[in-house]
């Protein structure tokens, strides 16, 4: 215990004579934080630009025109007087879908024919060019059940009978802890940890390789009482502390002041953010020990630790993804950070049913003794090395 | 005149060391060659191999059917009918599904109160209620599309019944539902899916980070070992800077040309993304690009003091990147700082650029603000790069540079 501590002071005078790391990551952190709550504070992009192609010039097609534009979802930017130009607006991203009203449609409308409207989205750009969609189907469907008012009411029906032969069917939708299908929690919750984690990642690899690059090792090691559990604990815990401290600032941020839906215990969330830093550093000690050359070992890291966010799976649901791809994803800790976020704070779980989780967060812990094991051995045949020097 | 000639020959001369220096540190260099060639080409590959399923298909959900009636279960039918989700549970309560939801058996719960079929058979309005998952939005979007096109089916089925019971048939009766019919087409991206979506976006930013990252480290690597900003050779020492800066771009210009043709032409027709871009068109916008990302990445590089920094530097901007570029949130609604912030990055305007052309089939002239900007971050950033690397040389005068 007393080799731990001394290790643990060590590692803080370490901190204290160039904090230049732990500055630039924890500014980084809090840049991450910044971005992404102010970057996306709408929630859902509101206001979306679109185009009319009004070949009509009607009664009808100004009207529509208003209608759309007085929608929360979408602005019409623009009235374009063919199909063309409102393509090549497209590309330009000028707007993310138009409504094409081709000519003759009043009259057709008075006539009881069947005019078509086209309606184009851009499905390239995935959320703006389905919100977009969604706002216009949602007035090209109002548009017919305009009409069909109308002539109902002229051949008599009462305003009950005419609801129900417009709308039959009614879908109440509840989206379960995040009602406003706000974009904000869906990303933020998981991907803003995760940043947390593959700094702590990196710069574990980067603390433990840089001991045997500056040949410290056995320094570090005596201290330690010549125990790599106690000296890697010692080392690591400092930035265990830091990382998770404000990880926990950055939820009491996400759930308190931005309101996100937190049904389970907070403390919870905490206690799984704390494994979680935890699993990453020994992720990290484990590379460290499996790649003793300081240049390969972070560009490793680097590459693993930018998988974690696709097979964290919050975008992209990892049952989607091939079998193999399903196994792969067990190795990323942030994987079952987000599982255990999901089950704590969107459904409100109790602890019988995320222990799992947890439980597999403390598995990496596992690939952290290997990873000392590792080290030791790096570390005792460095000595060896130069005894025979000597 | 003469004077003017050897000028010329000496500085090609000059650069063409440089340019052979730059590629002998790159191809001696594990990192750099693990993160030039193997990270450019893995990347795409583990990218193509997660986002291989475009939309998600057969999502479990759990209905409980309070109603028991004919409406009511054939809307459960068709429901598992429906390509997006799959009825796997039937469920006696509301609490049982709630159940099932909580152990992630289920993604999605359709309840049906018990005065649906009453109130369908009144000719009201029935309401049935959906309970949608939403630790992913890809959940959601399946749940719900399934649930309203069985919806949109129902609707006109059960409109038809009613106005045969007040005598309206046949093509009337078709033309009173739906007065004013519209057909959707959905652009560039057919089937509307993730895939086609994201994989091009990830594909340009594989390019810019992988050179950002690769000259961060390199520029680091030269610090570390007590260099200025680069290593030059000996009889450069402060003359003519432009000369280190163009033969270093070309080293990276060289690499990265047949990295660009394999990542951004042949990956997009080997995984089936969108393609439908002119390749002349392609080819003229990926040289500012790279040329753009290459002074870019000099300019931050020279500020990179260790090797390790540039790659966290990196690895955080990667995902911030992604956000500016305005793939996944929209340009439009982007706060005013954050779209005037993302100008500064040649991802930004390359990531646009390339999704426009190559997924959505657009002209150079459609992309013209894009292709200029490029340009002018090019020159601008390669001038910023000569003068900080002008400065250096300068002040680090003492310094040993040698080859």
């Amino acid at each position: 215990m007393k080799h731990l501590w001394n290790c643990f002071c060590r590692e803080l005078g370490l901190i204290k004579e160039s904090p230049r790391y732990l500055i630039l990551l924890t500014a980084g952190i809090l840049f991450s934080y910044v971005f992404f709550l102010t970057f996306m504070h709408e929630g859902q992009p509101e206001n979306l630009p679109i185009a009319v192609v009004d070949q009509d010039g009607s009664y009808l097609s100004r009207r529509l025109c208003h209608e759309i534009d007085a929608t929360q979802g979408v602005d019409v930017v623009a009235v374009y007087n063919s199909h063309s130009e409102a393509r090549e607006a497209m590309q330009r991203q000028e707007i993310f879908a138009f409504l094409d009203i081709p000519a003759g449609t009043y009259s057709e409308v008075l006539d009881f024919k069947t005019p078509h409207l086209a309606l184009y989205s851009n499905n390239a750009y995935l959320l703006a060019g389905t919100l977009s969609y969604k706002t216009l189907s949602t007035i090209g469907k109002l548009t017919s059940a305009a009409v069909q008012r109308e002539v109902m009411r002229k051949k008599g029906y009462s305003e009950d009978q005419i609801m129900g032969m417009i709308q039959p069917i009614e879908i109440d939708a509840h989206l379960i802890s995040n009602p406003w299908g706000s974009y904000l929690p869906y990303v933020l919750t998981t991907m803003l940890p995760g940043i947390i984690g593959v700094m702590a990642l990196l710069l574990t690899v980067y603390l433990v390789t840089n001991e045997y690059k500056l040949k410290t090792e056995k320094i570090w090691l005596s201290t330690a009482g010549d125990n790599m559990l106690n000296a890697l604990i010692g080392k690591l815990l400092p930035y265990t502390c830091w990382f998770t401290l404000i990880g926990i600032i950055g939820n009491i941020v996400m759930f308190g002041f931005s309101h996100f839906v937190c049904l389970g215990s907070f403390f919870a969330l905490s206690v799984a953010l704390l494994l979680f830093v935890m699993a990453m550093q020994a992720m990290g000690v484990f590379l460290a020990g499996l790649i003793p050359d300081q240049h390969l070992a972070v560009s490793v890291a680097a590459i693993y630790g930018m998988l974690s966010f696709s097979m964290s799976g919050f975008s992209y649901p990892v049952v989607s993804m091939s079998p193999a791809l399903q196994a792969f994803s067990y190795v990323f800790p942030l994987r079952h950070y987000y599982l255990t976020y999901a089950d704590v704070a969107m459904f409100g779980a109790t602890f019988t049913q995320y222990w799992s989780h947890l439980c597999l967060l403390l598995c990496f812990l596992m690939a952290g003794c290997i990873g000392g094991m590792l080290l030791n051995r790096w570390a005792k045949s460095n000595s060896n090395d130069a005894a025979i020097e000597c | 005149m003469k004077n003017f000639w050897h000028n010329i020959t000496s500085g090609l001369k000059d650069i063409y060391d440089v340019f052979t220096l730059e590629l002998y540190r790159i191809f001696t260099d594990g990192g750099v060659m693990l993160i030039f060639f193997v990270g450019s080409l893995l990347y795409p590959l583990i990218f193509g191999a997660i986002y291989k399923h475009e939309c998600i298909r057969n999502l479990p959900v759990a209905v409980v059917d309070d109603s028991q009636s004919a409406p009511s279960q054939r809307f459960i039918h068709e429901l598992d009918a429906t390509p997006e989700v799959n009825v796997n549970y039937h469920c006696n309560t509301l609490s049982e599904a709630e159940t099932l939801m909580r152990q992630r058996k289920v993604n999605g719960i359709v309840y049906f109160p018990n005065d649906y079929s009453d109130r369908l058979a009144k000719g009201e309005t029935a309401r049935l209620c959906l309970f949608c998952d939403m630790s992913s939005f890809l959940y959601y979007r399946s749940v719900f599309t399934g649930a309203s096109s069985v919806m949109l089916d129902e609707m006109k089925h059960i409109e038809l019944e009613r106005y045969a019971m007040a005598g309206v048939t046949g093509q009337d009766a078709e033309t009173a539902i739906t007065p004013v019919p519209y057909e959707d087409v959905k652009l560039f991206s057919p089937a509307g899916g993730f895939t086609s979506f994201l994989v091009p976006a990830l594909l340009a930013l594989v390019i810019h980070q992988t050179m950002f990252l690769g000259i961060g480290i390199l520029s680091g690597t030269a610090r570390e070992e007590g260099q200025t900003v680069a290593i030059v050779p000996e009889r450069l020492r402060n003359r003519s800077v432009y000369r280190v800066v163009i033969g270093r771009s070309l080293a990276y210009l060289m690499i990265y040309i047949p990295l660009v043709a394999i990542d951004l032409v042949l990956l997009p027709r080997v995984f089936g993304l969108p393609h439908i871009g002119r390749l002349d068109d392609l080819c003229l916008f990926f040289l500012p690009f790279l040329l753009a990302t290459i002074a870019f990445s000099m300019t931050v590089g020279s500020f990179v003091r260790q090797r390790d920094t540039g790659i966290i530097v990196c690895i955080f901007f990667s995902v911030v990147l992604l956000f500016l570029s305005g793939v996944v949130w929209p340009r439009s609604n982007m706060p005013l700082f954050w779209k005037y912030f993302s100008y500064l990055f040649p991802s930004t305007h390359g990531i646009q650029g390339f999704i426009r052309i190559n997924s959505m089939g657009a002209h150079l002239k459609q992309v013209q603000f894009e292709y200029q900007m490029l340009w002018v971050q090019s020159g601008l950033y390669f001038l910023i790069t000569c003068l900080l690397y002008r400065v250096k040389f300068f002040k680090y005068e003492d310094r040993a540079v040698c080859i």
